[in-house]
């Protein structure tokens, strides 16, 4: 690899001897004097690897094996690949619900499924969809690819990652567990009050709901925290703020969402499960609570919630646009801008889904305003792309055609957007079809397009080898054609009044041709995700190998192997533009950082702004506690559907458990 | 490609204190807790003005001198905080000690007079929305003056063990972050449950 010069020292630390090595943007301005004596050493020596060093860095990084180590590894690309792999597997549960609500409904009168078991299923759908598929497959994507992006070895707070996932997996388990055993919530995914309240859904459902849905908030925004540090304490040196990928960035902005959006859930679920146990008033008005404040609570939460899936689709999209057509991305400013105002508008959108509460004239005006508004940032979006694509030689690969993809149908989920932003318009399709129609093009076109554009993308990086082009293809045109055969009739369905969250309707209504055309979409979109799925799977096996950098791409996760090592990469590098790995291709060299100890995990830590390194941080090995501290915090959550003093049972198990994580280790003189 | 040494870093600190990741991982804790804590208030006080009558009728608003001594006994935890962080900088392991117990033992004051607060209460959670609000916020605070004292002592354990130095502080540093943010809490909930009622 490394083409070594003849008066070279080789040996990887050999720059204890006292030698700076200075930022090689500053170098020439700065020590043009110095240039001369420098003639007989080398200006910049090469970093040859060595055997010695590369053997201690694997042992300190490695993951444990075993059944045992299953629950103790922390290294950030082991989490993200677990969250996107549980997240996948939640997708295919709640897509088969889809199924056989698309089976019920295919014919007039259908009795495939009862009305309680078709509440049951639109109710696990919805919510699965968007808090067990929708956020953590994007919060997996971005645990897994924006540290390697940015050039280090691991994220901020490795245990807590582990943290989150265990408890993401728990909170997820037993919500979908409560599906088989017939016990499952059946209020909707908004799950409004009163309808939620004791009085109307006495069962276990909502609880489970309430609880579990706050148990996994809690890995979001573990998930969120650790993040926004990582992206902004861990850049590789030289990667200042705006040489920072935009994927990078659009997770930044959906943890900042999560940060700011989650809480409201929580305390919204948690007023609700106070009401359900032990009787509280929050949203019961004969007790003067109010159940409108349930709406407020929910939709602050949920709007952004829409935002928080899409913004990192939009980055997938950006990488995906300029990985295929080799070109700089054009704007990249208007597009980092156009993310953070989505991210800063989509928290004056809640009240548009409450129009129809009958809110003062003046308030709806201006949310009406604001949801309209939310379209300018996504349109810069598009046009930057376009323009990036304009006259560029496009290779048209599967994720490339998934992008293409999105953006027929994000068009569409975007045009049908601003129509139901106009108040007067909503009134008319409330709680039909329509809506159902408008949130599957935004979701499965803004989301779900991108994320296997971007699995097709990432997938030689994750496992080493490619995923099969051939049915790549086919997939994608299985699941253009179906999408839009399912979802695209429901409009016309909506507009003739067909109601959401009906279990059957009469032939009389005529809705029954484009209700059997609908579910004929839906098994040929359900193919098209399955061709993907098992693509996946048999390529693990037979894939032909990847390479380093299979797409030519330009961001850091391409310059280490595929897949890559424990620690991602052999020497930390430095970024001196937007597309680093282009420039060291035409450069045939790069600058690498050295100093960062082999024999424990060790990380730069650079600032905020301009990533100049100023410290380094220790992070910590694998572990048992945070399973055990995951363990500990559902006992509380479970526990109190039973009986309240589990919360200070739980508080205390949580309590040992963490000093358990956090206690130091000795030797501490070490350090 | 060829690789050569841009930089050396091996000469650069391994305990930066502020400027650590995990001071900026508890700061994003605190920004997630005042989300919530924003939220409770905000809901507060939403009840507040669309109930007509504020207590409901027939009710005081809750008596108002104990809350404000808490608030006073927060505030001074805080300084004494302060204090024993400036003690380890200064490499004075006694005063740590000595800060962190005293603010342990004014947190735990607190806990003493908001229990005798909140078994004087009129009402019970499931009277009324005030009652439930009334229980619901005071138990949120509650819990978190409880989890900052189990934290800080084991702090305190650690400091007694030799653990903190001038330099090896973080665990101090972060921990009086979070303590800040306990006490501080405090403030808003106390405007919203003991002022809101009688001003409005
Ligand atoms: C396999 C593809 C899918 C099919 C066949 C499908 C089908 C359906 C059907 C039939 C409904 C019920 C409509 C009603 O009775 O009101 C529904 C609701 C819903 N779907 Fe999907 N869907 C699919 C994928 C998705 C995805 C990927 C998401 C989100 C990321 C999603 C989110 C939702 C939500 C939030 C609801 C509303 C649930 C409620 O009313 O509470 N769906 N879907």
């Amino acid at each position: 690899m490394s083409k070594r010069r003849d008066d070279a020292p080789s040996g990887d630390l050999e720059t204890k001897d006292g030698r700076h090595w200075e930022h090689p943007q500053t170098r020439d301005a700065a020590h043009h004097g110095r240039r001369e004596e420098e003639r007989q050493e080398p200006l910049h020596p090469t970093v040859e690897d060595n055997e010695e060093e590369i053997r201690k860095l694997e042992l300190a990084w490695a993951a444990p094996t075993g059944f045992i180590g299953w629950f103790k590894p922390v290294n950030q690309r082991i989490i993200g690949r677990r969250f996107i792999v549980t997240a996948f597997v939640y997708f295919v549960l709640a897509g088969l619900l889809g199924l056989a609500m698309r089976l019920q409904l295919a014919v007039p009168e259908n009795d495939f499924l009862p009305p309680e078991i078709y509440n049951q299923f639109f109710t696990v759908h919805g919510t699965a969809m968007m808090f067990l598929f929708a956020i953590p497959v994007l919060e997996g994507f971005a645990l897994f690819v924006t540290p390697m992006m940015i050039g280090t070895r691991d994220m901020a707070f490795p245990r807590l990652n582990a943290f989150g996932y265990y408890v993401y997996l728990i909170g997820s388990s037993i919500f979908f567990v409560m599906l088989l055993v017939g016990m499952a919530p059946d209020t909707g995914w908004f799950n409004y009050v009163p309808l939620a309240g004791k009085l109307y859904a006495p069962g276990v459902g909502v609880d489970i709901w309430t609880t579990m849905i706050t148990f996994i908030e809690v890995s979001a925004l573990t998930a969120a925290v650790e993040l926004i540090v990582t992206i902004l304490k861990l850049r590789a040196p030289g990667m200042t703020l705006n040489r920072m990928p935009v994927f990078v960035w659009a997770s930044l902005v959906m943890a900042f969402m999560i940060v700011f959006a989650m809480p409201s859930i929580i305390v919204s679920s948690s007023l609700l499960i106070l009401d359900r146990l032990v009787s509280t008033g929050f949203f019961v008005p004969e007790m003067g609570g109010d159940p409108l404040l349930w709406q407020h609570l929910f939709w602050f939460f949920g709007h952004p919630e829409v935002y928080i899936v899409l913004v990192p689709a939009l980055g997938i999209v950006s990488t995906i646009v300029t990985t295929f057509t080799q070109r700089t991305l054009f704007g990249y400013t208007a597009i980092v801008i156009s993310i953070v105002a989505t991210g800063f508008v989509s928290f004056g959108l809640w009240v548009h889904h409450m129009f129809a509460t009958g809110l003062p004239h003046l308030g709806m005006s201006f949310f009406m305003a604001a949801s309209a508004m939310i379209a300018i940032p996504n349109g810069v979006q598009v046009f930057c792309w376009i323009a990036t694509m304009w006259g560029a030689r496009i290779q048209f690969s599967t994720p490339m055609l998934y992008v293409l993809g999105f953006f027929w149908v994000f068009v569409i989920g975007g045009l049908t957007g601003v129509m139901v932003a106009s108040i007067p318009f909503d009134l008319q399709v409330h709680d039909t079809y329509f809506l159902v129609a408008h949130f599957h093009y935004v979701l499965i076109g803004g989301s779900v397009m991108p994320v296997l554009g971007g699995l097709y993308y990432w997938y030689p990086k994750m496992s080493g080898r490619m995923m099969s082009e051939f049915w790549g293809k086919v997939s994608f045109a299985l699941v253009f054609i179906g999408f839009n055969v399912a979802f695209f009739p429901m409009h016309q369905l909506g507009l003739d009044g067909m109601p959401r969250r009906v279990y059957t309707y009469l032939e009389e209504m005529g809705w029954s041709e484009l209700n059997f055309i609908s579910t004929i979409g839906a098994f040929v979109l359900a193919a098209g995700f399955a061709t993907t799925f098992f693509n996946a799977l048999a390529s693990l096996r037979v894939g032909p190998k990847a390479g380093n950098n299979p797409w030519h791409a330009e961001t850091l996760e391409w310059v280490t192997e595929s897949p890559p090592p424990p620690y991602n990469q052999r020497h930390i590098p430095i970024v001196n533009s937007r597309e680093p790995v282009w420039d060291w291709r035409e450069e045939q060299e790069r600058p690498v950082v050295l100093g960062l100890r082999s024999d424990r995990r060790e990380v730069l830590v650079t600032s905020i702004l301009d990533a100049e390194p100023h410290a380094v941080q220790v992070v910590p090995g694998p572990s048992i506690w945070p399973f055990l501290s995951a363990i500990a915090a559902s006992v509380g959550f479970v526990g109190i559907l039973f009986h309240p003093i589990f919360f200070v049972v739980s508080f205390f198990l949580a309590f040992f458990s963490f000093v358990g994580w956090f206690w130091p280790r000795r030797p501490w003189r070490e350090d | 490609m060829r690789q050569y040494a841009g930089m050396d870093v091996s000469g650069l600190t391994r305990f930066a204190k502020s400027t650590h990741p995990l001071y900026y991982g508890i700061i994003g804790l605190i920004a997630i807790e005042l989300t919530v804590v924003a939220m409770l208030t905000v809901s507060y006080s939403y009840l507040m003005f669309s109930s007509p009558e504020w207590p409901p009728a027939g009710l005081e608003p809750a008596p108002i001198l104990w809350p404000s001594v808490n608030l006073g006994l927060l505030l001074a935890s805080m300084v004494s905080m302060r204090w024993a962080g400036n003690r380890i900088s200064a490499g004075d392991r006694r005063g740590l000690i000595i800060g962190l117990s005293t603010s342990v033992a004014l947190h735990m004051t607190v806990l003493v007079l908001r229990s005798f607060e909140m078994a004087a209460f009129e009402f019970r959670w499931d009277d009324h929305v005030y009652g439930s609000l009334m229980w619901t916020i005071t138990g949120f605070h509650f819990t978190h003056v409880a989890s900052a004292i189990v934290g800080t002592v084991v702090v305190t354990i650690l400091a007694t063990k030799g653990y903190f130095t001038p330099e090896r502080q973080l665990g101090v540093v972060v921990d009086t972050l979070y303590w800040n943010f306990v006490s501080a809490a405090w403030i808003p909930f106390y405007l919203a449950l003991y002022w809101g009622p009688r001003l409005v």
